[in-house]
């Protein structure tokens, strides 16, 4: 026999362990399951009971569903209250049992007894469907016109769940309005209210009709502020807040966009707005609600200005509840009124001090909506005055919103600087992830402050080693970036900064515990620049970087490895630790811009993005590494050339001719010959370097703390992927040995004198880049006829530009058809060297009429992945039907005035 | 719109849940219960009665043992609804007299009755105390004359 409802309440109360209710559960509903197996009618209801109880408690219920239904087709009163309470709790999710309730309620619609009507109302209007809603409407609307404002009431709360699952029912209960807000009773008007605002808001043309109720509901309104229109409705002093601040809120519907209502509605809002007090709550909401009617509505501006002055006041008020919604609604004003909000800065600034978070956080967002141009740097300094006393959640925050207004409103590159070296010490770890790419790009775009700031870094480093790890690695950077500069100013200014100075510090902080494996990095980076940004130190160098070669993290002992023997090869240390070049602002502001509209969401992506720009970089590196080996091999050459097309211009251009065509068919036809295999080698490899690369990348960002990733993709990243290209070289080279040893045929001299060759060929490429950069801009925008063969012409147009920051050509291929004879099925095909990347928009059409009568459109674009000059050459395999007859023919298009 | 509408005590039990939404499973509502109390449950006092939760608003009040929590859309507004739950409280002591967490459960089904007499489908009917509570009344005297 199972249990009083009492007993298991008290039994699971007694339980000591989540295992223990479980037990008792279990068993419980064990019992109830057979009770209603047995249709045991008398304990149904009971049953019920314990069932909703149990639901509450997070068990399954679903057993009792249909037991639910039969409650409430019993004639009792009681059975039938507690059928549609388990109704409402057990059954709600399952609409096909629901479904199966409509007949019942409809029954009960119609009962005489206003009790039993209330509870199938009641039971509607939580969670009637929509099938159930549109069968039961008539019914529904009948109700609403009932003559007890019990049921009224009611019916129009369903009406309401109606109109929000059938939209479409809408037209039936909008001449019920009039009547239900004319009423007496406040619980009718107040539904009456939440009826016209659904209807409004389902229906937005209503809005012109409803805007007739304006002077009413301004009567009302009135009513309620001066005489406290029923005693009964009396809450604290203050007349039926609800329904005063519904009408207040249908009052801000009806206004919104029009002159005429907002006009009728001043008077009262002035009247709700200045007369009101802030020292209780209800009158708080009261006054909240009038303030939001008053800044949506056509008000003017002196009323939009007590709004405001209103939010203040609750700002310098004590209660926490109405600072936090009154920044709420300062925040969704600060487009609107930025004036009159300016003006309560003290206050707004104030709140950022509160001990309540949410209402720190709101602040913060509300100091940023006020920065402009004119303020950024008093309410920056008030922002970091913040920094040290914030927990690390909210520092978080603070140093997110320090950096947007540093790029959105910056004075200065000086006060840029300054403040972002105040983030990284005082924000400790805690900071925007892209912090330090934004001060290397400041930097790198001011070379008058790059002996500033690398002084600065130095002193604070100087001074307290143990700073942050972000700081570390962005002032190892800047110092090694800039380590020549800051010897050789510091010396003409008396400073007293030495290199060994430096070096002392850079070796004090590899070996200190407190550095993790990433900042070493870093640091030894900084180090090997240092050897050729000042010279007669190498020894010294070498000193401090010896032991790392040893070193138990693989990265770091990689690096120390390659870093090392670069000594030996000082031809290529210079150009490959040569100073980074300045970025392109549009770049880094538009991936900003992006990253802040997609914030954290996609912020990992960016992540890989900003890698890829690295890696685009290094896949430049690794190619011309690649050439050395090939060299030696003129059969190589000439494709390699041809997959780099970077040699000088005359060369390929002859080339081009046979070479490029023999290459791009190679995409389409397999690799047959040797030559071929071998390309196909140097692809692999070059594939295998990139992915190599690219998880090198990943492992370093995926390392230890995201915060450093993003700022160090974009702006350490490059320093990174020089790393990494010097680490290929390396790669390379003994990969060179190697085959030497087994050749036994080439000497070390001559691998060297190669490297020569190839950075001489380097700065070549860079003199000869620039003339053709002059010529580029003349580039020809006329059709070229690719293709004309069967009547069927294809042209092309080409123009250069850019996408997402890469030099790019845009192409129109443009396909006619001339002859008499339809052509179909037509496809085409692009192909470009691995340098560059095509993508081939879908056609405008697949048939092609007679005659001229048409023609197919494709959007080309080339993008360029390389760092490289590069002549454009394009393969195009053409596929068509005339005549059913199928056509496949490929074309190569290697006349294109383009080198880019 | 009102979301939903929670009474926890303060070990984070749920003792009276009512949702106007759909589309919960029970292990979902579990967790969402658990989350929420869990939140305000940690909040000081000082704090401000508003906890932004996913897309919602919760409104959460505490008295004695008992924590209201009510959970709404972005348009309500949240000083009238901590009025609403005084209200309800002050319904609930009228009718308990002095409630206490013990009679909401084991008087769950008249609980759930004068929340249905203040709030239907997300928005609040009734706010005055002597309408909410007669029709439990007249239940109360039907059951004492069939006893």
């Amino acid at each position: 026999m199972s249990m009083q409802v009492r007993d298991l309440i008290k039994a699971v109360r007694g339980c000591k362990t989540q295992q223990k209710i479980r037990e008792v559960i279990t068993r419980e509903s064990a019992l109830i399951r057979n009770s209603f197996r047995k249709e045991d009618k008398i304990n149904r209801p009971r049953n019920i009971y314990k069932l909703i109880y149990i639901h509450m408690l997070g068990f399954p219920s679903e057993f009792g569903q249909l037991e639910c239904l039969k409650l409430i087709a019993s004639p009792s009163y009681i059975g039938k209250r507690i059928g549609y309470l388990g109704l409402s709790i057990l059954v709600k999710e399952n609409q096909e049992v629901l479904f199966m309730s409509t007949n019942i309620i409809r029954n009960d619609l119609s009962s005489e007894d206003r009790y039993i009507v209330g509870l199938a109302l009641a039971a509607l209007g939580n969670i009637g469907s929509s099938e159930m809603l549109r069968d039961l409407a008539p019914e529904i609307e009948k109700l609403m016109e009932s003559e007890s404002s019990y049921l009224k009431k009611k019916a129009t709360l369903v009406a309401i769940r109606t109109i929000r699952l059938v939209p479409e029912s809408v037209d039936r209960f909008i001449g019920k309005v009039r009547t239900l807000i004319g009423e007496k009773n406040h619980g009718v008007v107040l539904t009456g209210l939440q009826l016209v605002l659904s209807i409004v808001k389902t229906e937005p043309e209503t809005i012109v009709k409803f805007r007739k109720l304006v002077p009413g509901l301004v009567r009302m309104l009135k009513s309620l502020i001066n005489s406290g229109y029923s005693s009964e409705y009396d809450f604290r002093g203050t007349a039926d807040p609800f329904l005063q601040y519904n009408i207040l809120r249908l009052l801000r519907y009806l206004g919104e966009g029009s002159k005429k209502s907002s006009k009728l509605m001043a008077d009262i809002l002035t009247q709700v707005g200045t007369s009101g007090g802030i020292t209780k709550n209800v009158e708080i909401a009261i006054l909240y609600e009038a303030v939001l009617t008053i800044l949506s509505i056509e008000s003017d501006s002196k009323l939009r200005v007590t709004a405001i002055n209103t939010l203040s006041r609750f700002l310098s008020g004590r209660h926490n509840n109405s600072k936090y919604v009154a920044l709420n609604t300062l925040l969704k004003a600060v487009n609107t009124e930025p004036k009159s909000l300016k003006r309560h800065r003290k206050v707004i600034v104030e709140c950022l001090k509160d001990q309540d978070i949410s209402i720190r956080r709101r602040a913060l967002d509300l100091v940023f909506g006020i920065m402009d141009k004119q303020n950024v740097e008093s309410l920056t300094q008030e922002l970091l005055d913040c920094l040290p006393k914030a927990e690390n959640e909210f520092r978080y925050d603070i140093t997110a919103k320090i950096c947007t207004a540093i790029e959105k409103f910056p004075p200065n590159d000086k006060w840029q600087i300054d403040t972002l070296i105040k983030v990284l010490t005082i924000g400790g770890q805690y900071i925007r992830d892209d912090v330090s790419s934004m001060m290397t790009s400041v930097i790198g775009r001011n070379p008058d402050l790059q002996y500033y700031t690398s002084k600065k870094l130095f002193n604070i480093l100087l001074n307290d080693r143990y700073r942050n790890q972000t700081f570390l690695q962005v002032s190892s950077w800047v110092i090694g970036e800039y380590g020549d500069i800051l010897m050789q100013k510091s010396e003409k200014d008396g400073e007293l900064i030495t290199t060994t100075q430096a070096l002392d510090l850079f070796q004090i902080l590899l070996e200190s515990s407190r550095t993790t494996d990433g900042t070493k990095y870093y640091i030894l980076t900084a180090l090997i620049k240092f050897s050729t940004r000042i010279e007669g130190h190498d020894e010294l160098i070498k000193k401090i970087i010896k032991p790392y070669r040893e070193h138990v993290n693989v990265e770091l002992q990689q690096r120390a490895c390659e870093f090392f023997l670069l000594f030996d090869y000082s031809e290529i240390r210079d150009p490959i630790l040569d100073r980074m070049p300045v970025f392109v602002e549009k770049e880094i502001e538009l991936e900003i811009e992006e990253e802040i509209s997609e914030n954290n969401n996609k912020g990992m992506n960016y992540n890989l993005q900003e890698n890829t720009h690295t890696i685009q970089n290094q896949i430049n590196n690794i190619q011309n590494i690649q050439n050395i080996p090939n060299v030696q091999n003129t059969q190589n050459t000439e494709m390699n050339e041809l997959l780099m097309l970077n040699t000088d211009t005359k060369k390929t251009q002859t080339q081009n001719k046979q070479d490029s065509l023999n290459f791009l068919k190679e995409i389409f036809n397999g690799s047959s010959s040797s030559n071929t295999n071998n390309m196909n080698n140097m692809n692999n490899n070059m594939n295998n370097n990139m992915n190599n690369n690219m998880n090198n990348n990943m492992n370093n960002n995926g390392g230890q703390d995201l915060g450093l990733d993003l700022g160090l993709g974009l702006g350490l990243g490059l320093g990174l992927g020089m790393n990494n290209q010097s680490q290929r070289q390396n790669q390379n080279k003994m990969q060179m040995q190697k085959q030497q040893n087994q050749n036994q045929t080439i000497n070390q001299n001559k691998n060297q004198n190669q490297n020569q060759r190839q950075v001489q060929n380097q700065s070549q490429n860079k003199s000869q880049n620039q003339n053709q950069n002059q010529n580029q801009s003349k580039v020809q925008n006329q059709p070229i006829i690719v293709y004309e063969k069967n009547g069927m012409k294809i042209e092309m147009n080409f123009k250069v530009g850019n996408i997402r920051g890469a030099p790019a050509v845009m192409s129109i291929i443009k396909t006619t058809n001339s002859s008499p004879l339809l052509i179909s099925n037509y496809l085409l095909q692009v192909a470009v060297p691995k340098t560059l990347k095509a993508q081939l928009s879908q056609p405008s059409g697949q048939n092609i009429p007679p005659n001229g009568n048409g023609s197919i459109n494709q959007q080309l674009q080339i993008i360029k992945m390389v760092n490289q000059k590069t002549q454009l050459a394009i393969l195009l395999r053409i596929n068509y039907v005339i005549n059913g007859q199928k056509i496949v023919e490929n074309k190569e298009v290697s006349n294109i005035p383009i080198i880019f | 719109m009102i979301k939903f509408i929670l009474i926890v005590n303060k070990l984070g039990q749920t003792r009276l849940a009512q949702y106007y939404t759909t589309g919960l499973s029970i292990n979902k509502r579990v967790a969402l219960e658990n989350e929420i109390t869990r939140r305000c449950l940690s909040r000081k006092d000082k704090e401000c009665s508003f906890l932004e939760f996913r897309d919602l608003k919760v409104i959460y009040r505490r008295y004695a043992s008992l924590f209201f929590l009510v959970g709404v859309d972005e348009e309500e507004n949240e000083l009238g609804i901590l009025e609403f739950i005084h209200c309800l409280v002050e319904t609930l002591d009228k009718y308990f007299e002095n409630v206490c967490e013990l009679d909401l459960m084991f008087n769950i089904d008249k609980a759930y009755m004068i929340l249905d007499e203040m709030a239907l489908n997300g928005n609040i009917i009734e706010t005055n105390k002597k309408n909410i509570i007669a029709p439990l009344h007249i239940i109360d005297q039907v059951s004492k004359k069939l006893k």
